[in-house]
């Protein structure tokens, strides 16, 4: 999966037996994350050397563009585990450690947490102007906290709706503008292809899914008021999004299946999921996993509870981070801002594979539809598509303290809901119960709406 | 037959404990006690002990954040506050009662298989009895994860050949479902445990005084009768420790489900008080919480094991 990892679960799946040697893996990365890594070194007249770590596919590229064009600067790179992985424990096991890399990449709704636990700097004063008011507000919206900033965005990933529209048009199945007429496309699929579905319902990796459907619907799970987090992931949108997705399952309209998981994908290949829901990065994703998809997707806006407002959410993104550690934040600075603004990151990011993912800097657009070959999508302009989602994401949502938890209790839930025990709100409410304690014991400031 | 039972009990004690040390003996007795005990003792101190004492100091001692807690947290005191989180956390409890659930169904089904086993290799019906005696034994020397990772393989569908056949017939089998993802974990822990217990049972059952044993076939006991009425009662101690050391290795249950967790999300990461415990440290970062469930953990371990010890101590001086 090139261009952009999906935050969450592993693109190889969670429940698959692969997993079963990743979970051995993680505990040695565990112990091996103190020995690892490292400061940047000084040397007093030689360039500064930073060290970066990312999962971010097409790393070393842009790492390699850097510092084929810089001299004072020097970024030595090292991949790391996606987040579920051990990446997420690698990073703050060597932050504990003392010695996390200069730079690291971290998605959106692990920030906050990060940030609660001292990882990233503080980087309001750092971050230049220049490069701010280039990057989208939405997105830098959601790496500030209280007024500071802690991390840089990268790409924004605004929810659209891959379909096949071979399907669609095969069956006179009208792509949905809203989620009414969602509902009723996707009774018409399975009734026109009794084998296929529109969508599905993830289980694992399912919680930022439908953290995004209920971002779009209006939900906060998180808020605060004052110096005080208010929690509630099971407020009024919320339980509009819930009983309306508990129906589709119910009714057999959508598959319940893990997020990323190789079955999945081949239902996604075999045309019996004929839909997937996503950021925008998925299409560039879609083209790497699904290669004789080719000219049978097309790439719609999300459909919309209320067609007269549209707003959309967003579902994936990464942000760069300046550690604590670092000794060289200014440098550190440096190197992102180059890597988040210059159109050269960008197309050395491209160049790495098959990448759709949206930069968080809408001046860069035209860098990537030029760099982007759209055959795939029979040459629709999906950059184009996504600029103007992109413009819609409401600026409501926050991400709260624990998610990397709070998302596996979700997802747990979404488990049992989906063989039939509980249900997509139980699923959610447990994962808020389940968060609770956590939030108390660490000292914070909390209520439950 | 009772006679001979007593008879045996109150044998003199022999005759060189009886014996006084002299000066320079004693001496010698307590520098060889020394010499003896320090390893133990060291190794105590160092993983035990230490590690106990940290994890009851980290309980108390966490990350203290302000407000929204994007200051950045320092270390304070905080009391109980992650002894009252750890105990108002749904999750953790519900560890609990699936341990609960988990130990009524595994250690009774591996005591009294092991008993059971023992007592027919003991009563010398089974024919090539050392190599019964292995076969058996062998799954124990199997490492406890690397048997998970064999047993996840036949519990996984498209891998499993089980399945497979199962399917064959038209019979499909879920091993990883709400319902028997259990059922499947204590099986994984059953062919460890049961060579295991065996050994001890069997061992036991050889040091039984065989007069005891032709007293009571003389007495006209069948064989059936005399298992579970002569030799059973008498080593009634190996079947308690065998008990206790059961109940706290459930108590302590992580491997397999932890395993577990990575094929079927019926297995969530807090499944267990341990996966919890884990949980806590390195998924959430609270080192707090994880430390007040470790001693919350420990306490109920305590407790459970001398209640067991004192309810055994009971039976056996009311069945004098």
């Amino acid at each position: 999966m090139p261009g952009h990892r999906r935050p969450g679960r592993p693109a190889t799946g969670r429940r698959t037996t692969a997993g079963t040697t990743t979970a051995l893996i993680t505990l040695l990365a565990l112990l091996l994350a103190g020995c690892s890594g490292g400061g940047a070194d000084t040397a007093k007249n030689g360039p500064v050397h930073l060290t970066f770590w990312s999962a971010l596919r097409g790393s070393q590229e842009v790492v390699d563009a850097f510092n084929r064009t810089h001299s004072n600067i020097k970024v030595d790179f090292a991949q790391v585990p996606s987040g579920e992985q051990g990446g997420w424990a690698k990073l703050s096991n060597a932050a504990r450690a003392g010695n996390a890399p200069d730079v690291a990449t971290i998605e959106y709704p692990q920030l906050p947490g990060f940030t609660i636990d001292g990882v990233p700097r503080d980087i309001s004063k750092l971050l230049p102007d220049s490069v701010r008011r280039k990057i989208l507000p939405q997105a830098l919206d959601l790496t500030t906290f209280d007024g500071r900033t802690y991390a840089v965005p990268v790409d924004i990933e605004p929810m659209v709706f891959l379909y096949r529209k071979d399907i669609f048009t095969k069956n006179h199945i009208p792509v949905p503008k809203t989620w009414a007429e969602f509902e009723s496309s996707a009774r018409a699929l399975k009734k026109a292809q009794p084998r296929s579905r529109i969508a599905s319902l993830f289980t694992t990796g399912g919680t930022l899914y439908m953290a995004a459907y209920a971002w779009q619907a209006g939900a906060k799970w998180y808020d605060t008021s004052g110096d005080t987090w208010r929690v509630a992931m099971d407020d009024a949108p919320t339980r509009k999004v819930a009983d309306y997705w508990q129906r589709l399952k119910d009714d057999d309209l959508v598959r319940v299946e893990p997020g990323s998981s190789q079955q999945w994908r081949a239902h996604l290949r075999s045309g019996e999921t004929a839909g997937y829901l996503a950021g925008a990065w998925a299409a560039g994703s879609m083209m790497a996993s699904t290669p004789d998809g080719k000219g049978k997707w097309a790439v719609a806006p999300v459909p919309q509870w209320d067609a007269a407002k549209p707003k959309v959410s967003t579902q994936g993104g990464s942000t760069f981070m300046v550690t604590k550690d670092s000794n060289h934040p200014k440098e550190a600075m440096e190197f992102i801002s180059w890597m988040v603004t210059s159109p050269a990151a960008l197309r050395a990011k491209l160049s790495s594979g098959v990448s759709s993912a949206f930069p968080s800097v809408p001046g860069l657009v035209p860098v990537a539809r030029k760099e982007m070959d759209t055959s795939y999508f029979s040459g629709q302009d999906i950059f184009g598509l996504f600029d103007e989602q992109a413009k819609l994401i409401a600026p409501t949502w926050k991400w709260g303290p624990r998610m990397v938890s709070t998302t596996t209790s979700g997802d747990d839930g979404l488990a049992k809901a989906g063989v039939g025990s509980g249900s997509v709100l139980e699923a959610l409410r447990d994962a808020q119960n389940r968060t609770m304690p956590d939030l108390k014991s660490l000292g914070l400031s909390v209520t439950e709406r | 037959m009772s006679t001979v039972i007593s008879s045996k009990r109150t044998a003199p004690p022999p005759a060189a404990a009886a014996e006084p040390p002299s000066r320079t003996g004693r001496r010698q007795q307590r520098i060889a006690a020394a010499v003896l005990l320090t390893p133990f003792t060291a190794l105590l101190v160092a993983v035990f002990l230490v590690p106990v004492g940290y994890a009851i100091y980290l309980s108390f001692f966490g990350e203290d954040h302000e407000g929204l807690g994007f200051g950045g947290g320092r270390t304070v005191f905080t009391g109980l506050r992650s002894y009252l989180a750890v105990l108002q956390d749904p999750s953790f409890l519900t560890g609990f009662g699936t341990i609960a659930l988990y130990c009524v169904i595994f250690v009774p089904l591996v005591v009294l298989s092991a008993l059971a086993i023992a007592l027919l290799l003991d009563s010398g019906l089974v024919r090539l009895r050392r190599t019964a005696q292995m076969l058996l034994y062998l799954p124990h020397a199997v490492p406890g994860i690397i048997a998970a990772v064999l047993w996840l393989y036949l519990y996984t569908p498209g891998l499993s050949p089980i399945i497979k056949v199962f399917a064959q017939a038209d019979i499909t089998i879920d091993f990883l479902g709400l319902h028997t993802v259990l059922p499947s974990i204590v099986n994984i822990a059953l062919w460890s445990g049961l060579g295991y217990n065996m050994i001890i049972f069997y061992a036991a059952l050889q040091a039984l005084p065989r007069e005891v044993i032709e007293a009571a076939t003389i007495d006209g006991a069948g064989g059936i009768r005399t298992a579970l009425q002569v030799k059973v009662p008498i080593i009634r101690g190996s079947l308690v420790m065998v008990c206790m050391f059961s109940l706290i290795g459930a108590l302590q249950l992580f491997t397999e489900p932890m395993l577990m967790n990575q094929a079927t999300p019926m297995v969530n990461s807090r499944f267990t008080p341990n996966m919890y415990i884990y949980d806590a440290a390195f998924r959430r970062n609270n080192y707090g919480l994880a430390s007040a469930a470790s001693v919350i953990l420990l306490i109920v371990t305590c407790a459970l094991s001398y209640a067991v010890t004192r309810w055994s101590g009971r039976r056996e001086r009311s069945a004098r």
